[in-house]
């Protein structure tokens, strides 16, 4: 089981989305992080074949998948960023017609559509309809039509954007739970939705992979170490000026800093343990933030 | 795939909208397209099924061969309800009375009134009056003569000699003497069916205007494009969703109209030569009533078959039903405009538009024609033909621009 893409390139006139990207996944979670306009959704196209790269090569198991069409996308379930539905159907209906355009039979489909639907918590609302559910369910039932064909890839692009914290919870529980014996890659620009899952990480920036590995490979190998310090309230802003600044708390001596720097900041700060979330500044700087958190 | 497909149509409010709009317009119609009086002995008007009943029963009595003798006595008939004192009355009612009794060769004075017009582009109401019986055999003679002087006088730079000859050639082919029977119900079917197939036209572009740009607007493109069939089948089943809502629709919606309409009024007539109408006494078009009748179905569905799928190709390429949803309506009125182009070749383009298709009784009654390698063809073979094949070549190539969509 081997996704591999080597030195991809997508343009858009002007624009490159995606530049000489190439990496190689096997069965395991990838996060693919990213702060927004990074191309991720772009790269995450083309592995669904819903885009044509400008160079380079996408293989499933040596074979490239654009030639492979329909048999590719027989191994291939995608949760898009927009996940789009159709209103006026019932959550029934729409799992039964995606389960038709992924060649399942019916009775197949109608097995596979109750088993998704108690894995995704929603069995007995089969009948609801599309548009009278929840951001939550809507994301729910967008997982339940990706597993539909029970895919070797499983691409789910920002499939926790617009979810509250409970949601967003129980949704990495269910990707936690779908891993085994397949390709998942997640899209993301909450560091905290791939912080718990996967396997490896994969940063993204300006259309580039720009570092990957594990969470901990990664962290070991930041060219910054985190620190962190209280000053003087006036002092603030001539860190935050000098310095990738992690976090900023007020204190009752004054403001408690977290920091990213090389070199010790002051003599009194202290190194601290680094995480996913100062990687991501380190890489990403003043554009990253977990403003969905 | 194909019942999914059919219920994305169906499942927009819109589309309830647009059916109701449908079954109200179509029993509009069929209301006016039956509403046919009688005045009995009395002057008394009269409405409904009795009164259908009794004009049938007044026309069949003239039914036969429209030959010498018979239209003698429609000349002598009609001179003796013109002379009596209830036409010549001031009152209404008596004139009703004197009306009723030529009710029931009405349509035989018409085609009178036709024959001995002054031209051949002619209408004079009060032509029958003004016959004598002995004239009534120049009848059938005069529709050619009357052809003829057209050809060669308003008409001479309109038309080369040799298709001169083909519309000659025609008028005389026609087996004569006509037969004559009450057709009440096909005129009235005729009438209105252009308005019937214009309206399920419109409704029709509406409900597969939305079939392939639908999956952009739902932003459900990606999933469908990511599916095993998705650039096959499942595109596949699209066109075959827009081919059932046409066949379908239109089939059922005519069927509907012609049954009220054919079932109130009576069938009779069927096989009556089409020049016994009103309408299609000039017409070169050799052919008895049924069979206009299925040329106008037949018309009507490749019409509506040919725009719909050109809607389906402006929305799969365009990816937007309201670009879409205006192409019944530019193909309907923009040949209005173009009519006005002082132009001799503008009629001949006109003639085989697709509008044309949706009046194929009137096409009936035009004197276009087109030469194809040397040989004349009348308008209404081209017509079903070219956008028969134009229709089905439009499916490969919509198939093709959907299944090679990009998804940015």
């Amino acid at each position: 089981m081997e996704l591999a893409v080597t030195k991809l390139t997508k343009r858009f006139q002007d624009i490159t989305a995606v530049d000489q990207v190439s990496c190689r996944m096997t069965a395991g979670v990838y996060g693919l992080l990213g702060v927004n306009g990074a191309g991720k959704t772009t790269l995450m196209r083309m592995l669904c074949t819903l885009l044509r790269p400008t160079g380079g090569t996408i293989t499933w198991e040596g074979e490239d998948i654009f030639a492979m069409d329909g048999r590719y996308r027989k191994i291939l379930g995608y949760l898009p960023q927009d996940f789009g539905y159709y209103p006026d159907f019932s959550i029934c209906d729409y799992l039964m017609y995606v389960a038709s355009i992924k060649g399942l039979r019916p009775v197949t489909a109608k097995k596979r559509t109750g088993q998704l639907l108690e894995l995704v918590g929603l069995s007995g609302m089969e009948k609801k309809k599309m548009k009278k559910l929840s951001g939550g369910m809507k994301r729910r039932v967008g997982i339940a039509q990706a597993m539909l064909n029970d895919p070797k890839i499983l691409i789910l692009d920002e499939p926790t954007a617009g979810l509250d914290p409970n949601e967003r919870i129980r949704f990495r529980n269910l990707i936690s739970e779908l891993a085994e014996e397949r390709l998942i890659l997640l899209s993301t620009h909450i560091v905290s939705d791939v912080a718990y899952i996967a396997s490896e990480i994969l940063l993204m920036r300006s259309g580039r992979i720009c570092a990957s590995g594990t969470t901990d490979e990664l962290i070991a190998a930041m060219p910054e170490r985190v620190w962190s310090m209280t000053v003087e309230k006036d002092q603030t802003e001539h860190f935050m000026k000098n310095y990738k600044t992690v976090n900023i708390k007020a204190a009752r001596d004054g403001v408690e800093l977290r920091l990213l720097s090389g070199q010790r900041p002051t003599p009194d700060s202290r190194e601290e343990a680094a995480t996913l979330e100062d990687l991501f500044l380190c890489y990403f700087g003043e554009k990253a933030g977990e403003e969905d958190a | 795939m194909l019942k999914f497909e059919l219920k994305k149509v169906f499942s927009r409010p819109g589309s309830a909208i647009a059916m109701g709009i449908l079954a109200v317009v179509i029993g509009v119609t069929c209301w006016f397209a039956t509403d046919v009086y009688y005045v009995d002995p009395n002057g008394v008007k009269q409405r409904g099924p009795s009164a259908v009943a009794a004009l049938r029963e007044e026309q069949k009595a003239w039914a036969g061969e429209l030959d010498s003798e018979k239209l003698r006595q429609v000349i002598l008939a009609n001179k003796e309800i013109k002379s009596s004192p209830e036409y010549q009355s001031e009152d209404e009612n008596e004139r009703e009375i004197a009306y009723s009794r030529g009710q029931g060769f009405k349509d035989i004075r018409d085609l009178l009134n036709h024959a001995f017009a002054a031209g051949f582009c002619d209408y004079d109401y009060y032509c029958a009056d003004r016959l004598s019986g002995d004239m009534a055999s120049q009848f059938y003679g005069r529709r050619v003569s009357l052809l003829k002087e057209w050809l060669e006088g308003e008409a001479k730079e309109q038309y080369t000699d040799k298709e001169k000859a083909f519309f000659i050639s025609r008028y005389e082919k026609i087996k004569t003497p006509f037969y004559y029977d009450y057709m009440t119900g096909w005129t009235r079917l005729f009438d209105y069916a252009p308005t019937v197939v214009m309206i399920t036209l419109l409704i029709l572009g509406y409900l597969v205007s939305g079939i392939f740009s639908g999956e952009f607007s739902w932003k459900s493109d990606a999933v469908f494009f990511t599916s095993f069939h998705g650039r096959k089948r499942a595109t596949a089943a699209k066109t075959g969703a827009g081919l059932c809502l046409v066949t379908g629709i239109y089939l059922v919606t005519m069927l509907i109209y012609t049954a009220i309409v054919l079932l109130y009024l009576g069938a009779d007539g069927w096989a009556c030569p089409i020049q016994i109408l009103f309408s299609g006494w000039k017409s070169f078009y050799n052919i008895s009533v049924w069979q206009e009748y299925l040329l106008i179905l037949a018309g009507g569905y490749i019409g509506c078959l040919f725009t719909s799928f050109l809607c389906m190709w402006v929305s799969a390429k365009t990816r937007s039903a309201v670009i879409a949803v205006m192409i019944p309506f530019v193909l309907i009125f923009i040949p209005s405009f173009l009519e006005n182009i002082p132009a001799p070749f503008v009629g001949k383009i006109l003639g085989l538009l697709p509008d044309q298709l949706l009046q194929m009784g009137n096409v009936l009654g035009y004197f276009n024609i087109y030469s194809l390698g040397g040989t004349l063809m009348d308008a209404a073979p081209i017509l079903l033909t070219v956008y028969a094949v134009l229709a089905v070549l439009l499916v490969p190539w919509t198939y093709r621009i959907y299944r090679h969509m990009e998804i940015g």
